[in-house]
Parts: C-alpha cells; structure tokens; sequence
C-alpha cells in the first residue's frame, strides 16, 4: 500500500467519507452512460427561432415521377414511430423472448482476468484508492487523482 | 423454407430482364454507404445532421458538413442509438436530402431498393422502415437484409468454392460476431459486443480532457485523432513499458497538431521534435499522444479494461465458432472476414488472427482478410447480389405489400 507523504493526505480523505459499494457502481455506470452520448454539449444554435420552412404535422404536394403525391414531413414520422431504445428492448421481450435475441445476443463475460489501469495516467496499476476504489499507480498519480476527482465527483 | 412465397425462378428471369439498376442503401449508424449497383463504388454520406458553432444560418445535412470551415464544437443529431434507427424523424430529413438532386438522386418508383438494418432489428423498427419506404418513397420493390448477410454473399462470391464464413462487423455503435454456413447465417451463433468507434473516441476525449487538454465538445475532431493517431498492439504489455519510457526511447509517444481551421483544416500525426521552428508553428496546439494510442482500441479486444463485462473480439469469434455445428468449426476458422471502420485500426488483422490462433484447435487453419476496403464490403455485396438470379424472389414488390402487409415482409426478410 501507500506510505509516506501521500498516506496521511489518505487517512485525511478517509475520515471524511468513503463511498460505499452501491455508489461505486452507480459512478462506474454513469461513466459508461457517457461514453454513450452523443454530445457533452448544448445545441449551439438552441437559442435561436427556428426557420418556418419546415412544416409540422402538415402533408406537402410534391411531384415525383411526373406525378404528384402527398409526402409527410418529418415530424410526422417523429410522431408515428415514436419508441424509446428502452421500449423497445422491452416490446422485443415480450414479442420475442425465446433466444436468439437482442438481449440473448450480448456477449458472455470474458474468461480472461481483468486488468487495472491508473485512473490518471493510463499505466498499469497496483493499487486501489480507499476512499473511492479508482486504481492508482504511484503516490504522484494519487495525488492529482485526490486533488482532482476521488470524492468531488457527485456519484 | 417457406417457398410459396418466392415467385417462380422464371418470373424471377422476366422481372431481372427487365430490370433497371438496383439502389443500394447501407444505413449505417455514422455514415450512409449508398448509390446504385452499377457504379464502382458507393458515396459514404455522414448519417446525421450537424450544427456549427461557426456558421448559425443552417444545420449541415450529412455531406454538406463540406461547407462547413470551422468546424469546432460540432453539435451531432443522429438517427441512431445503440445502433438502432429511433429517431426517425432526423433520418426522414438525411434520406430526403441523400436521395435528392443535391446528393445522390434516385427515384423509387422505378429502382428497386436493396436497404439494410442491424441484426435482431426490433420489430417495430422493422415494420417502420417497410412502411417509409413503400408508402412514403414508394418503392417499386424492397429488400431489407442485414448487412452481414451482403459482406457474407460478397465473401463467398470472391472466394468461390467457400462453404462458410466468420463476419466480424466492428462499426459505429456495437460489434458483431456472425457466423454463416452455406451461406446462411447462424442466429444462435452471433455475439454482440458493445463496444465500437463511437465508444473509443468518447473514451479517447474523455482521457485527454482529464490528461492534458478540454476537448469533450470535439468529437468531430477527436474521432479523427483517434483514425489518425490509434493502432491495435501485438504485445500490450510490452508497448505499455514502451510508452512509458523517455526521450528517444520511447518509440510510441506522437504529437497530433490540431486544426485551427484557418490555416489548418484537418489535424496530423508528427513525431516527437520534429517541429519546424516557423512562427506559424508557434502557434499551433499540440495534444501529446502516448499510451492513448494503443490504449483505446484495445477495448474491442478486452472491454473489461473500461469495466465492460464481455469478451473481447478474439474471444467471441471462437466462442462464436464452438456454437456451430462441429463440421463447419474448421472452416469457419480459416474464412474469418473483417468488415466496419474499426477494423481499419493498423494491426487489427494481425491481433485476431494471432489470437484466434493461440486460441484455437492446434490442427485448424486460422485465416484472417481484411478487404481493400472494409466499410463499403457490405454495399458492394449489394451491387453483386443484384446480379443474383435469386435476387428478384428475395424482394417484396409494392404490389405484393399492399395485398398482405407487414407479414409477407416479416416472413421474406430474415433479419
Ligand atoms: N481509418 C480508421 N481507423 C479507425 N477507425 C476508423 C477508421 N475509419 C473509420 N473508422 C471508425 O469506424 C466507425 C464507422 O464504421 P462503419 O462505417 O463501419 O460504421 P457504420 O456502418 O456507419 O455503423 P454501424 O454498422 O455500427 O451502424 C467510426 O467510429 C469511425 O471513426
Ligand atoms: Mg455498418
Ligand atoms: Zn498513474
Ligand atoms: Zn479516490
């Protein structure tokens, strides 16, 4: 383990709060969740009025192939197809639920032993933070981690 | 097989002769691959709609993002999540523009459509893309197909004689592991892995914003030093003692220029000191690329490292191999296909083929190909597959849609 200089700073932070097996979880999830998104940022243009040309709900003309035929907007298909990825997770459940499926089709835990990476730098890592369990490798990576994320993050 | 379905092999003759040229659409979750079965090769068109910070008059539709100068802080609407199309209101907007005048004009009534979808497409995403596209485009006839399904056909076309092949698919959103026998594919037998090029490049944003530099809003730029800069390790452990040596030592470290979009549009790789001492140089921002490198694309190959509990691509495809029927196993082995944009990663051929091979039965082949190119190896199964005597019975005509409705589709296609 830590000793020297940096295992006070850990008895510090120790006192303080450690957190628990449920929170370390939910920040190990969270931290999954984003590497889901698509964005870490607002819409930039979420200020501004949006031009009229599109039209909402409404059916336009349009010609196609020398005729004319009622094309619906997008909106309309917003609408219409309206599922969350979760409904429909859920609704491939009920619709299909004996294997092979979506959730059958995930991969299986690998047999091959985990490994652990410093959560400041990227090298390997030997060593757990007690407070937070986030993996370190040397008292200067656990001293930015301290200062840095450990318990500041709200988990 | 159901074959009261399939029109007649003659009938299939008739409509192939009088056929016009197939539309090929590959709708990716990043980019589009589409255009029709006679050219060369198909345009890649980004799947999305994109606002700038830079240019506040108009979002950019998928290749239009082109015009765009400056395009720091991009803001991505996309079609999908997880892989599946949901919102289906952004795709209406890129399909209207991908099939219009200004991108690749096609006109349904006349060109039949082969499109693809994710394997274990969910139902109602099914029935959705049927309806867009015999009720709103109007499709002369349809042929929805797992992607897999025209990489395989293209494969075995290309290697006649071919009996089976392992498709790895390791694209946008997830990673697929499929095997096919007879050119038929084993449902049982495909594995998903949820990791994929979207996934490495937030985990690369994420490690430098915490290491070195505030890039979370870049993707657009960070996806490019992930292509740029990123490589699959033959020996992690060795390369992660590589990297962390100093100086000249350290044969991994690289610095990434990065765009400022006045004199430079698109970022590039340089190696450590070679700077040139203009005054320009000065200015430019410089990310320090080190174990990030290899780091990054060897969560395909271990996803427990971000804390993901599945196999990682090697492991899968024999895990993939050992739930097929004990004839097939050897063949699979040696007819191991890569596809999607991650496999792009250099050394990614070498890493599955090394591994499958440590892992595999001592008396098996083990061949691995990765094709010129491994993004359009689905469309250009497409363009291949038109030519199939068979191609006409796999389709749906509008005819036969309004007649018997979403069934016949769920019955024809096997996704
Ligand atoms: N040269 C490259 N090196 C590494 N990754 C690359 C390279 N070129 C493309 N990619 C990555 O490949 C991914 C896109 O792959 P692909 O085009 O196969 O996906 P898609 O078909 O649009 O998505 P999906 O099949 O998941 O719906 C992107 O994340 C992109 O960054
Ligand atoms: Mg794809
Ligand atoms: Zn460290
Ligand atoms: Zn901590």
């Amino acid at each position: 383990m830590a000793t020297g200089r940096e295992s006070g700073r850990l008895k510090d932070a120790n006192q303080k709060r450690v957190l628990d097996e449920a929170a370390r979880r939910r920040r190990m999830r969270k931290a999954l969740e984003a590497l889901e998104l698509d964005n870490f940022h607002d819409d930039p243009h979420a200020d501004l009025v949006m031009s009229k040309k599109v039209p909402k709900f409404q059916e336009t003309l349009e010609s196609r192939g020398g005729r004319k035929k009622k094309t619906r907007s997008a909106e309309y298909y917003k609408q219409r197809f309206r599922k969350t990825f979760a409904q429909l997770v859920e609704e491939d459940q009920n619709y299909n639920p004996d294997p092979p499926n979506y959730i059958t089709a995930q991969a299986a835990p690998s047999k091959v032993p985990e490994r652990h990476f410093c959560a400041v730098c990227g090298f390997i890592s030997n060593y757990k933070c007690i407070p937070c369990g986030a993996r370190y490798c040397s008292v200067r990576c656990l001293g930015t981690h301290l200062d840095t994320r450990c318990l500041k993050w709200t988990a | 097989m159901c074959y009261e379905y399939f029109g007649s092999y003659a009938e299939g003759l008739y409509k192939m002769a009088t056929n016009k040229a197939v539309f090929i659409l590959d709708n990716g979750a990043y980019t589009a691959k589409v255009g029709f079965s006679h050219s060369d090769h198909p345009r890649v068109i980004p799947n999305c709609i994109m606002k700038a910070k830079s240019e506040r008059r108009r979002p950019f539709v998928g290749d239009q993002l082109e015009d765009c100068r400056d395009v720091s802080g991009l803001f991505y609407i996309l079609p999908f999540q997880k892989g599946y199309l949901v919102n289906w209101d952004v795709q209406k907007n890129v399909w209207d523009y991908i099939f219009s005048k200004e991108c690749c004009p096609v006109n349904f009534t006349e060109a039949p459509l082969i499109v693809t979808e994710p394997y274990f497409n969910f139902p109602s995403v099914q029935e959705a893309m049927t309806e867009i596209f015999f009720e709103e485009y109007e499709c002369t006839s349809l042929l929805r197909i797992n992607a897999g399904d025209l990489s395989c056909y293209n494969y075995m076309k290309k290697n006649a004689g071919t009996l089976c092949c392992l498709l790895v698919d390791s694209g946008y959103s997830f990673t697929h592991i499929a095997p096919y026998i007879k050119g038929k594919k084993l449902k049982q037998g495909i594995i998903r892995i949820d990791v994929g090029g979207k996934m490495l490049t937030n985990h690369l944003k994420e490690i430098i914003s915490y290491r070195q530099l505030h890039v979370m809003d870049e993707t657009h730029v960070m996806n490019q030093v992930k292509e740029d800069a990123c490589f699959v390790s033959q020996n992690f452990l060795h390369d992660m003692e590589i990297a962390r040596k100093r100086d000249a030592e350290n044969t991994i470290a690289r610095d990434y220029v990065l765009p400022d979009f006045t004199t430079l549009r698109r970022g590039y790789v340089r190696s450590i000191g070679t700077a040139d001492k203009s005054s320009e140089s000065e200015q430019q921002q410089i990310l320090r690329l080190n174990n990030e490198r290899f780091t990054v694309p060897e969560i395909l190959f271990q996803p427990s490292d971000l804390g993901i509990s599945q196999m990682g691509i090697p492991e899968a495809i024999c895990h993939s191999i050992s739930v097929c029927p004990a004839e097939a196993q050897s063949h699979l082995f040696a007819n191991i296909l890569l596809t999607g944009g991650c496999t792009l990663f250099p050394g990614f051929r070498e890493r599955v083929e090394a591994e499958v091979r440590s892992r595999a039965p001592d008396h098996v082949d083990v061949r691995v190909t990765l094709p010129a190119n491994p993004v359009t190896y689905a469309w250009q199964g497409g363009a291949s597959l038109q030519q199939d005597p068979e191609f006409f019975n796999m389709t749906v005509s509008r005819e036969e849609y309004e007649e018997e409705g979403h069934n016949l589709c769920f019955e024809k296609f096997d996704i």
